[in-house]
């Protein structure tokens, strides 16, 4: 990445990510920031999910969010994409992760799985 | 938000949530309200990707959206000079408690900003 | 040569999102109960659409982003959120609506009742997008959508009063029912300014891959495409005015639009009315189908295609196969199909500010749109449009609902 100052707002925030393959998988929904004791926040994470979206319309529904995602397990919860693994934030943000293999999809799997290819020209 | 568990997690480290903080009143050390906060500017240093400062203030949201083109564009809604805003350091902002940022100098000793 | 025919399918297509359930009902029912009357409105309508079309294209062709990918990056979730909310339940109404446009059409040449032919267009309007062909269709319907021409055809052999015909093309207040004529005029801009269509039209393009060397070719297909629909829309308003006005044939029902065509062509006239309607509407309901699915899968960042198979994108899919589902169950409810459009498109035209002003503040953002933004004239016209429709909806549609019912 460049030299520039990034506008983390302006520029990170809610914007696509894309895995390595060029797959979409999700949105920017948040971005964790670290205070240290001895140097200036390090910007930690992106994270995508369910519950981190709905505590940004307001605290009680992300509560509520967070608690139905844990019933639900892996998939439903918020997950973190570690900085360091951001390879170029352009129109689309691309992270070096295989979206495939993240819970980012597994909801997407899952549907994939039990409902699509059991109605029929819902294979590939 | 589970902030505070997560701090105990993260031992020593505080995270903070940015999608939060968007939009939260600073205020400064006898409490009067400076600006909201409206952007946060990262730069990397020795490899890591770090804060560098927070914008806050009407200008820094207007700057954030690019509503001056349009606004002057238009109506002439938006008159450019009454709009305050501050470049508040990274080192100047108490984020203890996020709930409640606050700056840890005056006022007057931040660089002022203006929107392009 | 392959970016003519993109041009020529571009224009088709627009055409289609133009010409819809509410295009033809509102302007049949104007001309109906007002004349040439209210020929400016449509007018208005046509000209803010052709800008706004316009944009959505450009925004794409420069920025690399559908107009809902633009706004959740610019404005936050929050905002995004509301719009998104705001555009699903209006999209829900709409495609009630064009789906109730398919059945009427099927009503009016077979004579059962518009409730039973809900679930099977349902149907079928669901098989064709879940096979994934939809450019293939939807550039069929839009080729077939040019049956809608019979409308022009229709003028022509009316021999209209053209002077009269153009005093309607400025704006007057009705002597009678003004009320009525208030949100007749507002139905009709809420119809051609749809909303759905700048979702849509601006993910096809990037989908596409547009590039800048798309602005030109993008302009040309939103003046051409808007300005035909606009055209056969006209063709429904007068040949409604000279026929239906006279005698005081106020529509209320699809088959009275319908003598509209009666008049000069006879049955064939019955016959292409219905298969207007019918083709128009399902090209539409297409269109609106797919939008509530782009703007779902654009809202949290999913997969999305016009012609991706459903494996590969398994909760786009899931979006317009239940949003389908919904909107039929209205038609299978009974709600009258012309009632429900029409206010359906007064409606809209008080959601546009919401979808509209963050629009326009992109489209002078140089991050987005470079050295490409719009000019103090595009700008203008909308947002003095919008702003009229925005006021007119406000006022005439509590009046509409206090006396009409």
């Amino acid at each position: 990445m460049d030299e520039e100052p990034l506008d983390l707002i302006k520029d990170v925030l809610d914007n696509q990510l894309v895995d390595l393959h060029g797959r979409r998988m999700g949105k920017a929904d948040g971005i964790i920031i670290e205070l240290r004791k001895d140097g200036p926040p390090r910007v930690a994470y992106i994270e995508v999910g369910g519950p981190t979206l709905a505590a940004r319309l307001h605290p009680r529904i992300g509560k509520w969010a967070t608690s139905l995602a844990k019933r639900f397990g892996v998939g439903a919860e918020a997950y973190r994409i570690p900085w360091s693994k951001l390879k170029s934030v352009g129109i689309d943000i691309v992270v070096l992760v295989d979206a495939e293999k993240t819970p980012v999809l597994a909801f997407e799997q899952w549907l994939r799985e039990h409902v699509v290819s059991r109605i029929p020209g819902g294979k590939t | 938000m589970s902030d505070r568990e997560e701090d105990k997690k993260a031992g020593g480290t505080r995270e903070v949530h940015l999608e939060l903080l968007v939009g939260k009143a600073v205020r400064d050390p006898n409490d009067k309200r400076v600006g909201l906060i409206e952007e946060v500017l990262a730069e990397e240093q020795h490899g890591e990707w770090v804060v560098k400062e927070y914008l806050i203030g009407a200008a820094a949201l207007l700057e954030r959206l690019s509503a001056w083109p349009v606004g002057r564009g238009i109506l002439g809604l938006i008159r450019k000079k009454e709009y305050p805003g501050y470049r508040v350091p990274w080192d100047k902002l108490d984020l203890s408690d996020p709930g409640r940022p606050r700056l840890t100098c005056a006022v007057e000793e931040l660089e002022k900003f203006a929107p392009r | 040569m392959k970016k003519a025919l993109s041009i020529a399918l571009g224009i088709l297509t627009s055409i289609g999102g133009f010409l819809d359930v509410g295009a033809i009902a509102t302007a049949a029912q104007a001309g109906a109960a007002f004349g040439f009357q209210l020929i400016w409105a449509l007018l208005l309508g046509t000209l803010c659409v052709i800008f706004l079309v316009e944009m959505s294209g450009r925004l794409a062709a420069v920025s690399g982003h559908t107009l809902a990918d633009a706004v959740r990056e610019r404005f936050g979730f929050r905002f995004y959120f509301l719009q998104y909310v705001i555009e699903i339940i209006v999209d829900f109404l709409v495609l009630g609506a064009e789906i109730g446009g398919v059945c009427i059409a099927l009503q009016l040449v077979t004579g059962i009742s518009f409730q039973w032919w809900a679930l099977p267009v349902a149907f079928v309007l669901w098989l064709l997008l879940w096979k994934g062909t939809f450019g293939l269709i939807e550039n069929g319907v839009a080729l077939l959508g040019l049956v809608t021409l019979v409308f022009v055809v229709a003028v022509v052999m009316l021999k209209p009063d053209w002077p009269a015909v153009m005093s309607g093309a400025l704006p007057s207040l009705s002597r009678h029912d003004t009320a009525h004529y208030l949100f007749i005029a507002v139905s009709i801009i809420g119809a051609l300014v749809s909303p759905y269509l700048f979702f849509f039209y601006s993910s096809g393009a990037v989908e596409e891959k547009w590039d800048k060397s798309y602005i030109g070719p993008n302009r040309a297909i939103a003046v051409i495409g808007m300005g035909f629909g606009s055209v056969v829309s006209l063709g429904v308003l007068i040949t409604s005015a000279i026929v239906l006005f006279p005698k005081g044939i106020q529509v209320e029902s699809y088959d009275q639009a319908a003598l509209a065509l009666v008049a000069p062509l006879g049955f064939l006239g019955f016959v292409l009315f219905a298969v207007s309607l019918g083709i128009t509407c399902f090209g539409a309901a297409m269109e609106v189908g797919l939008d509530q699915a782009f703007i779902t899968a654009q809202a949290f960042g999913w997969n999305w295609s016009e012609s991706q198979k459903p494996a590969k994108e398994a909760r786009f899919s899931l979006i317009y196969t239940v949003m389908i589902f919904l909107s039929a169950l209205l038609m299978v409810a009974g709600i009258d199909p012309l009632q429900l459009t029409l206010f359906t498109m007064a409606l809209t035209a008080t959601i546009l500010p919401v979808v509209i002003v963050p629009f326009l503040v992109l489209m002078n953002d140089e991050k987005y749109v470079g050295k490409f933004r719009n000019g103090i004239i595009s700008n203008t016209v909308v947002v003095l449009i919008i702003g009229l429709a925005f006021v007119l909806a406000v006022v005439a549609i509590p009046l509409e609902v206090l006396g009409g019912s």
